[in-house]
């Protein structure tokens, strides 16, 4: 596969089946290192898929995904996890805070898996929880905060690793709006901040507001909005 | 609050046991198989009491007592001869009769519609099977009759029982009670003892609560399975307006759904079990289908209590829980549990105890109630204790690899969920470790050590009348896996020829069988000797002998008649050597030391093989596969009622056996349901963790990682249940043993291998949940659409 010049990470010709239903069929996708892409469409659309795809979680049924000109198709599973761990951060909509964590364990998690020691873990993951205004939270529990503090927690704990990637899907489709753009904010700030790129799925247009570039999903297909903030 | 209103909210709980399409059937049928597993042990328990009757009813009236007290029995129109013709093969027992009928109005044995002929013999169907599988050859070649009938049920103890009539016409020349001997009738002329001994009553009644313990806290498991998900369904119907009252009746009705259908499907389990019993045998035991009915009374107990229990679980459990219409339905922290009250249980159960210790088995009438009481208070006391223990103990564990932090976590926040999973576990290794300790206490009791050594010989026959010694002895130096045959006849020697003053034992054998009894100077054959050292009456005994023997000629008289032979044999008589060889006794393969004379077969009267009978002991090569059938199979060959025994270091009591194979039955199929129960837990547990889980691998977090996380969470309160458990186990054990006057030891390899068989059960079940664990730990797992 020819990356586009310069691409941190890029998909070519993304095919991906649930048995009977058709999630990607063809998709295309490209993105740049500090760049904030979104990735649009309806429910049911493939976006997640896409999004999946992409951080090497869910392995395509055909088609190229090209990360730091590695093809991911040649890892192996674990080479695959060690790249999530290390490269990659994750934000989702809900579900992924460990509940009987502390936050700050939750934040430093990332970090412990990595070998660092827990101390040193949680020293760093108290830094990004300053950053993301949640340094309060540290000794509370997931079940004790709310949705977007709890987001914020989440996505201090996807940045704590510095990584140069960061997959965001639906990251305030639960929460309200005001919360919603506060944790948006904080988020793109702290990722331009790193230069880490953010794929952020979503199909919200206020939320996609946030992005440098749009690329909307549809049926399977992608198609780049070639936006520029 | 009206009926109408409860009745409404109740079923309005049955009906969400089973909406929500899959996922409501699959934690429905979940909470119904628990159930029903433990309502079919259950009914099982009823039924045990109903078989044994029926079992110990068939064997009582298929009894021949071959005991004759006072003239033996002359021959007429309801007589019979029968002969005892038992045979081990392989390990199992085999119940064979010979049986010969004299008049026409002789009854028929139970289950048989009329005598077996000469050559041909009724079996049972599994010694049929057994006889025509490639696995019975050898037992083929022992019982060479035609079959020609079946055994009914009637005339059996159990399905799987091996036994069989086989037919003569000479039993009658052989009448010699108790092996052969004429009676005109089946079963007990009395009524069975109804004495049984307390020690062993107390054992049956705790065998009987520990292992319904256990059954019953797996029940209390099985209705709370999904209760997270419930908890929530709960809180969306708070939203739309239920109080929290009805939503805990709503929860009651879900509750009683899946322990209704639980009954249900117990019901069939039951009826399917009761019809695979009939085809298996556990440690020697079988019974058939029919006699497995449950108690009605104790039947209808478990049809009300289950589902009654259920609810009343749930309403308990619902207690902690704060529902409330935004979702969030568990108290963030629990308050803390108390110990005071949790401490009151087992202490209630050893007050309860207490009386009767020291009442020992001297008329120990131990009160059955305080017993039952102070038992499942002591076990109920655990799985009110271990909730706490493991809340303070994982409160206290501090951090360590990720895997341990996430464990230990989770632990701390919901150590509840974790002990419930393991209660039934630590109630059932508790219970087993005190009545191992028992078991072990009064085994001495029960069992008794024998003389045997079992280095000079491993098996004995006794050589019936009308055989030669020398004849078997010859048979089996011939038989394959036989080592060594050392035998001997023994008779008695007397003064006169009718009713002597003086008599002294005769042991006659060849030189280097005698060596086996005495220790010879020098040995010819035609040597005879006088023994000395077995202890000073019997020399003082073959002394007189001798004296009197000098007086009448040196003539002694061998009579048949004094060894219990009143058909054959004519009166021998033996004159003493001068000179007679001393000799100094030892003891034989069995311990018997013997006194008298010692003869070689040359110094025998001529015609007095008659007056002795012989003995064979046998020396058996323990690398020859079989070799014990293949000696039987030489016996039965020479004589069909002669029957070689097996010799053994300890003999036990038949009945205490039976009870300690009742309870590792039944350990091992609550063990298997314990283990069932917690599979499922964990499983469900994993199930509501799907989410989480494929978030935390998405994010690259190691398979390996949480694994491991997974087995401490197991690992932790298991071990935590096993201490605990040793420690009610030990306890209880010590009372028990107290209460029946034994010493207390602990039996301390009794103690590891139950901890060691929960702890197996938990090992074989966290690696029956691996593989799921793997499948929901994959990434896609996130994917929802």
């Amino acid at each position: 596969m020819n990356a586009p010049a310069g691409s941190l990470l890029a998909a070519e010709a993304l095919r991906k089946t649930y048995g009977p239903t058709v999630a990607l069929d063809g998709a295309e996708f490209s993105i740049h290192a500090g760049e904030v892409v979104a990735l649009m469409g309806p429910s049911g659309s493939g976006k997640s898929t896409l999004l999946h795809c992409l951080a090497g979680i869910v392995t395509p049924d055909a088609g190229s995904i090209v990360y730091a000109g590695r093809e991911m198709a040649t890892m192996n599973d674990a080479e695959r996890s060690a790249l999530r761990r290390s490269e990659f951060g994750f934000v989702f909509q809900f579900g992924q805070l460990v509940p009987e964590l502390t936050c700050v364990e939750n934040v430093a998690l990332p970090l412990r898996l990595n070998g660092t020691s827990r101390k040193e873990a949680e020293r760093t993951a108290l830094d990004w929880m300053q950053r993301l205004e949640v340094d309060d939270l540290g000794r509370k529990r997931p079940g004790e905060v709310s949705g977007g503090q709890g987001q914020r927690v989440a996505v201090a704990r996807a940045l704590v690793t510095s990584p140069r990637v960061l997959f965001a899907d639906e990251p305030t489709g639960a929460l309200d709006s005001l919360n919603g753009e506060r944790v948006m904010e904080l988020l793109t700030e702290a990722a331009r901040s790193t230069n880490a790129a953010v794929v952020l799925v979503t199909h919200e247009a206020r939320v996609a507001a946030y992005s440098d570039r749009e690329i909307v999903v549809r049926d399977g297909k992608s198609r780049d909005m070639e936006r520029a903030v | 609050m009206n009926a109408r209103q409860w009745s409404r909210d109740l079923a309005m709980g049955v009906r969400f046991a089973f909406a929500g399409g899959r996922e409501g059937w699959f934690r429905a049928t979940l909470t119904a198989i628990g159930v029903g597993l433990g309502v079919a042990l259950l009914l099982l328990t009823t039924a045990i009491p109903n078989a044994l009757a029926v079992r110990h009813q068939r064997d009582v009236a298929r009894a021949d007592y071959t005991y004759v007290f006072g003239h033996p029995m002359k021959a007429g129109e309801k007589t019979f001869v029968v002969a005892d013709i038992d045979t081990p093969y392989r390990g199992a027992d085999i119940r064979g009769r010979m049986i010969q009928r004299e008049g026409a109005q002789a009854p028929v044995p139970p289950g048989l519609t009329k005598y077996p002929a000469p050559g041909e013999m009724a079996v049972s169907p599994a010694l049929k099977r057994l006889l025509g599988s490639s696995d019975g050859t050898l037992l083929r070649a022992r019982l060479p009759y035609r079959i020609t009938a079946t055994i009914a049920e009637s005339g059996l103890t159990g399905s799987q029982e091996l036994a069989y009539y086989a037919g003569s016409d000479n039993l009658a020349a052989h009448i010699d009670p108790p092996n052969v001997a004429r009676i005109d009738h089946f079963g007990s002329p009395r009524s069975p003892d109804s004495e049984s001994d307390p020690v062993l009553t107390l054992l049956v009644l705790v065998v009987f609560v520990i292992l319904l313990m256990p059954v019953g806290v797996f029940v209390a498991a099985a209705v709370r399975f999904g209760g997270e998900r419930r908890d929530r369904r709960l809180a969306a119907l708070r939203l739309v307006g239920s109080d929290g009252w009805m939503v805990r009746r709503i929860a009651a009705g879900e509750a009683m759904a899946g322990a209704l259908l639980g009954l249900v499907l117990g019901v069939g389990f039951f009826l399917i079990g009761r019809q695979l019993a009939g085809t298996a045998e556990v440690f020697g035991t079988s019974v058939f289908p029919s006699y497995l009915n449950p108690s009605p009374v104790l039947a209808a107990l478990v049809a009300v209590l289950v589902p009654a229990a259920a609810v009343l679980v749930t309403l308990f459990t619902l207690r902690g829980v704060v529902i409330e219409p935004l979702g969030v339905v568990r108290t963030a922290k629990p308050a803390r549990r108390r110990l005071w009250w949790r401490l009151l249980l087992p202490v209630a159960g050893l007050a309860a105890l207490y009386p009767m210790i020291g009442q020992g088995r001297g008329g120990g009438n131990f009160n059955q109630y305080l017993v039952t009481g102070g038992v499942l208070l002591l076990l109920v006391g655990v799985t009110a204790l271990l909730p706490w223990v493991v809340e303070t103990v994982v409160g206290r564990l501090g951090e360590g690899a990720v895997a341990w932090q996430l464990a230990v976590r989770r632990l701390q926040l919901s150590s509840g969920t974790a002990a419930r999973m393991v209660n039934g576990i630590a109630v059932a290794v508790a219970g087993a470790i005190a009545l191992q300790m028992v078991f072990a206490g009064v085994e001495a009791d029960y069992t008794k050590r024998t003389t045997n050594d079992l280095t000079r010989a491993q098996m004995s026959v006794q050589v019936p009348d009308g055989v030669q010694v020398p004849d078997v002895a010859k048979a089996m130096t011939a038989t394959k896996g036989v080592l060594k045959v050392v035998s001997i006849a023994d008779g008695q020697a007397g003064d006169k020829d009718k009713d002597p003053s003086q008599t002294a034992s005769v042991s006659v054998g060849s030189c280097a069988s005698l060596r086996e009894i005495a220790t010879l100077p020098s040995c010819h054959d035609g040597d005879a000797f006088a023994l000395k050292g077995s202890d000073s009456e019997t020399d003082s005994e073959t002394a007189k002998l001798l004296t009197a023997a000098e007086k009448h000629g040196r003539t002694l008289y061998l009579n048949p008649a004094y060894v219990g032979d009143i058909h054959h044999g004519a009166l021998s008589r033996w004159t003493v050597p001068t000179g007679l060889k001393q000799a100094e006794s030892r003891k034989d393969p069995t311990g018997y030391e013997r006194g008298g004379f010692l003869l070689t077969p040359g110094a025998l009267p001529r015609g007095a093989s008659t007056a002795v009978q012989g003995v064979v002991y046998l020396s058996i090569d323990s690398g020859v596969r079989d070799a014990t059938e293949y000696v039987i199979n030489t016996a039965v060959r020479i004589d069909p009622l002669m029957q070689p025994e097996t010799l053994t270091s300890v003999e036990r009591d038949g009945q205490f056996e039976s009870i300690r194979t009742g309870l590792f039955v039944g350990a091992a199929a609550v063990l298997a349901l314990i283990g069932a129960s917690l599979l499922v837990s964990q499983l469900e547990q994993l199930r509501e963790r799907k989410k989480l889980l494929s978030a935390l691998v998405a994010f690259g977090t190691r398979r390996r990682t949480l694994s491991l996380s997974v087995l401490w969470q197991t690992a932790i309160p298991i071990g935590l249940g096993l201490l605990l458990a040793g420690v009610v186990g030990l306890t209880l054990g010590t009372v028990l043993l107290k209460m029946v006057g034994s010493t207390v030891r602990v039996d301390w390899p009794g103690v590891l291998a139950m901890t060691g068989f929960g702890a197996a059960v938990v090992l074989a079940v966290t690696l029956l949940s691996l593989p799921p664990l793997l499948r929901l730990m994959r990434p896609e797992g996130l994917r929802t659409e």
